[in-house]
């Protein structure tokens, strides 16, 4: 027997495959696999059979035949199981008509665990009803939405079994259900919307359900009838047997809202409990197995066009991201920026999802389309969205419940979902869904499904009250769909393979430059070689020709312009080779004493320019790590300018000194000179570029150049401020390391 | 043929005419031969070593069309008759290396092309001044 008593800690794990008994309107015998002797029976079988249920037991199952009548002349009960043993299925065979005391029976046959269950209930039906369910399914499967189809289910459920109220009811992924269609007496209060707390269908419940297509409550006011068996502790598992009796927890439920009949058709949608075709009456109502069995197939065929409509309606939204996907991809490989291939078209990363408002962050810059939270929120956001998560993507429909600050926009944003395009530069996709203010109805309270027993102990007592209790559900948004996630995904991989690929063009443009470069050098180097020869010689010449007597001053005054001409020729040349040295060299590291290199240089340049009245101010002269030729060319250089840009100015002075900061080493070199006009600044280290009011002075535009380019190869950097007529500050920085 | 006080080989046509010109200059007595390519001079200098007279300075340019100015080099120090020569050196070049190269492979002296006429007459001075000192002379 089963001596299991339901109470609070054990109420999901109620036993509810053996309850020890059956309802009543029909009879069980159960029969032991290997001896075909019954070993259980309940006991209203002596109301059926007019013979004691107890002498029954343990009796081989032929003594049934002398009970029973059927169509058949010769009919063997014993035959009859062994036919279907060997078929392997009772598809064929049940329910098989009988006779019992002139009134018509319903043989039902299935397996237990060691015994195979007999089950017999009374014939009600008087006419055939499988044409009308063929009718019923086709008038069902007009709905071309899955709304409408689970109404026409609803009204064609109602038609075959005529209870007074047909609910389909839909498990929603918590558990809880609602109520999605309804069709019902008129009289009758509408429960069409409302929702039930998971509480009201148990676990275990609702596995039975998947193995139990249909499942009827006769009539919950009715006494059960219990098994009897001789097998001490070996209570029957009737998973099987549509007589189950109920557990006493769901017939009070019932009771409480009223309903003495009950029926329920399982919707099954890939593999798992979709949802219940809920049927009640207000008067206990028996429904003919034949009737039950055509709800079931309306249940299977509603089943396999609720799986179709479903994939129709979700392989319609697949297609849209795809689409959109595949137009993305295309402007990311026609648009030269990536921001504009995303967001700069109809078809943008908005359409991705079925957001209402995204933001790209890219290349330290914020981009947003549609309704999105200030640009300061996204930031934040982002940046807790970086330090808080590792995974690609990450998603949830109530932000401020995890992310406090949200609460400030949930309105626009109670959904996010984001995905990571860069870890390192925190670089990320943010799609947004609005909060959703919804109203749940639920019928009665869900938080109280127990009710505390007149000794103070909890216990479990099914809702009494089915008044309608309302509660607000905000700081949600519509949930993020596994499509919609799979779609960001995928926009991912897209993005990030261009960014890849884009990545590795601007590389191979990178190595391009830097061969150009090279090459560059190399043709500098050898053509300023190559034209130094016929320049000596046309030099010589002139020089040669001035000794000739014969010419006079006329043709010497030409000659001497040849002269210059090929001297400032040959400079110009020299200081190309110089420029293209530095390309070309490798720096030769070692400390360079400035002290003396400085005093070396500045001798010549005074010399050569011939300087004296220039005022010298040496500060602090520390050492450099470098090249010390191409630092020298540096220096000289920069005094070569300054010397010369200054040797108009009355009281001509030239600082040259350092300072340490910030682990750089930073020299200037200052003059009062004629100064540079500001407009110039970016073109001043450019090749061959000389400004405006040093037209009359001799220079080449090289020698800032060679200065920058030495500077820069010694990952260095070079800088000047400067005021016309006030003259001009060059600054140095080196590594300090 | 005469034996020549300077043996120069040079291929540019104009510095051996201000080689010449520079020569005559300084001293117009001084026999200068000057031959422009590296497979002449190196016939030239067998013939110097066959008939037994030999030049008083050999100028090679670095630069030369097949054999080069160190190629030279190499075949007048290796012949004991002419390896007492004193042998220059002479080029555009002032790329060490190749100064590094010449003092290695024997040269007495390396001397880069001076820019100018001017230039080019003093130093033929002081070669010649160096070389031809006649007291200090070998040969």
């Amino acid at each position: 027997m089963n001596k299991f008593s339901v109470d609070l800690t054990n109420c999901d794990k109620e036993p509810i495959h053996i309850p020890g008994k059956i309802q009543s309107h029909g009879f069980l015998i159960a029969v032991d696999i290997s001896t075909y002797n019954i070993s259980y029976i309940s006991e209203n079988a002596l109301h059926f059979l007019n013979f004691s249920s107890k002498d029954l037991l343990d009796k081989p199952l032929a003594v049934v035949n002398n009970l029973i009548k059927t169509q058949a002349v010769e009919f063997d009960i014993e035959d009859l199981l062994k036919l279907g043993i060997i078929r392997r299925s009772f598809d064929a065979i049940s329910p098989y008509p009988i006779e019992i005391n002139e009134r018509p029976f319903y043989l039902i046959i299935s397996r237990s665990q060691n015994e195979w269950l007999l089950e017999f209930e009374p014939v009600t039906l008087q006419y055939d009803i499988q044409s009308s369910i063929g009718r019923s399914a086709s008038a069902m499967l007009q709905g071309r939405t899955v709304a409408t189809l689970l109404k026409g289910a609803a009204a064609e459920v109602k038609k075959l079994i005529n209870y007074d109220r047909i609910m389909i009811y839909k498990f929603l992924d918590d558990g809880h259900g609602e109520v999605v269609a309804e069709e019902k007496e008129a009289d009758l209060e509408p429960f069409f919307g409302l929702h039930y707390p998971a509480s009201d269908i148990p676990k275990q419940a609702r596995e039975l359900y998947k193995l139990n297509l249909n499942r009827l409550i006769a009539d919950v006011n009715t006494e059960d009838s219990p098994i009897i068996t001789f097998k001490e502790n070996q209570p029957l598992d009737l998973t099987n047997a549509g007589l189950r009796a109920v557990s006493p927890i769901h017939i009070q439920y019932l009771k409480n809202m009223g309903v003495h009949s009950s029926f329920s058709i399982s919707l099954i949608s890939r593999g798992e409990l979709w949802g219940l075709i809920a049927c009640h009456n207000y008067s206990p109502k028996f429904i003919d197995y034949k009737a039950r069995e055509g709800s079931k197939l309306i249940g299977q065929i509603l089943s396999s066009a609720l799986e179709y409509r479903q994939n129709e309606e979700d392989s319609e939204i697949v297609k849209q991201f795809k689409d959109t996907a595949g137009i993305l991809a295309e402007h990311l490989s026609r648009d030269k920026y990536l921001v504009d291939a995303l967001t700069g078209h109809k078809k943008n990363i908005l359409d991705v999802t079925k957001a209402t408002g995204v933001a790209l962050i890219f290349e330290n810059e914020l981009h947003t389309i549609g309704s999105v939270p200030s640009n300061d929120e996204i930031n934040a956001l982002a940046e807790w969205l970086g330090s808080s998560n590792d995974e690609s993507v990450y998603y949830t429909h109530r932000l401020s419940e995890i992310f406090h600050p949200a609460k400030k926009y949930k309105d626009i944003a109670s959904g996010i979902l984001s995905c990571s395009l860069s870890k390192e530069l925190n670089e990320m996709i943010i799609w947004f869904k609005p909060e959703q203010i919804s109203t749940v109805k639920w019928a009665g309270n869900p938080d109280k499904p127990v009710t505390p027993s007149e000794n103070g102990l909890l216990s479990l007592s099914p809702r009494k009250s089915f008044e309608i209790w309302s509660q607000v559900v905000s700081n949600t948004s519509e949930k993020w769909l596994p499509e919609e996630i799979t779609s960001v995904l995928r926009i991912r991989e897209i993005i990030i393979t261009d960014v890849n690929k884009k990545a590795n063009e601007i590389r191979l443009l990178n190595e391009k430059l830097q061969a150009a470069y090279e090459e560059l050098d190399t043709f500098s180097y050898t053509i300023s070689h190559d034209l130094r020869t016929p320049l000596t010689s046309i030099k010589t010449y002139a020089e040669l020709m001035l000794k000739n007597k014969s010419i006079d001053e006329h043709g010497k005054k030409m000659l001497g312009r040849i002269l210059t001409g090929a001297d400032k020729m040959n400079f110009l040349i020299k200081e190309i080779l110089n420029l293209a040295r530095v390309g070309r060299s490798e720096i030769n590291l070692e400390t360079v004493d400035m002290q003396s290199l400085l005093k070396e240089i500045i001798a010549e340049v005074w010399t050569a320019y011939k300087a004296d009245k220039v005022e010298l101010v040496l500060g602090r002269l520390p050492d450099l790590k470098g090249d010390k030729t191409l630092i020298g060319q540096v220096f000289t250089n920069l005094l070569t300018n300054s010397v010369k840009y200054s040797s108009m100015v009355d009281k001509p002075k030239i600082e040259v000194s350092a300072y340490i900061d910030a682990g750089e080493i930073i020299y200037y070199v200052k003059d009062n000179g004629i100064g540079i006009d500001n407009r110039y600044y970016d073109r001043v280290f450019e090749l061959f570029k000389r400004m405006d009011n040093v037209k009359d002075i001799d220079g080449t535009g090289v020698g800032l150049a060679i200065v920058k380019r030495v500077v820069e190869k010694h990952h260095g950097r070079v800088w000047f401020e400067s005021k016309l007529n006030a003259g001009s500050t060059f600054y140095l920085a080196f590594k300090n390391k | 043929m005469k034996t020549p006080d300077i043996f120069y080989v040079e291929d540019d046509i104009d510095y051996a005419f201000f080689m010449q010109s520079a020569v005559q200059e300084v001293k117009d007595t001084l026999n200068l031969t000057i031959v422009e390519d590296g497979t002449e001079a190196l016939v030239r200098l067998q013939n110097f070593a066959e008939s037994k007279t030999k030049p008083k300075l050999i100028l090679l340019d670095l630069n030369l069309p097949g054999l080069s100015g160190l190629d030279l080099l190499k075949f007048i120090k290796e012949i004991p008759y002419l390896k007492t020569i004193p042998v220059i050196l002479f080029s555009t070049s002032d790329n060490p290396d190749d100064v590094k190269a010449a003092i290695e492979f024997g040269a007495n002296a390396y001397l880069t092309k001076p820019n100018g006429y001017d230039n080019l007459v003093k130093c033929v001075h002081s070669v010649h001044d160096f070389w031809f000192n006649h007291h200090l002379r070998l040969n």
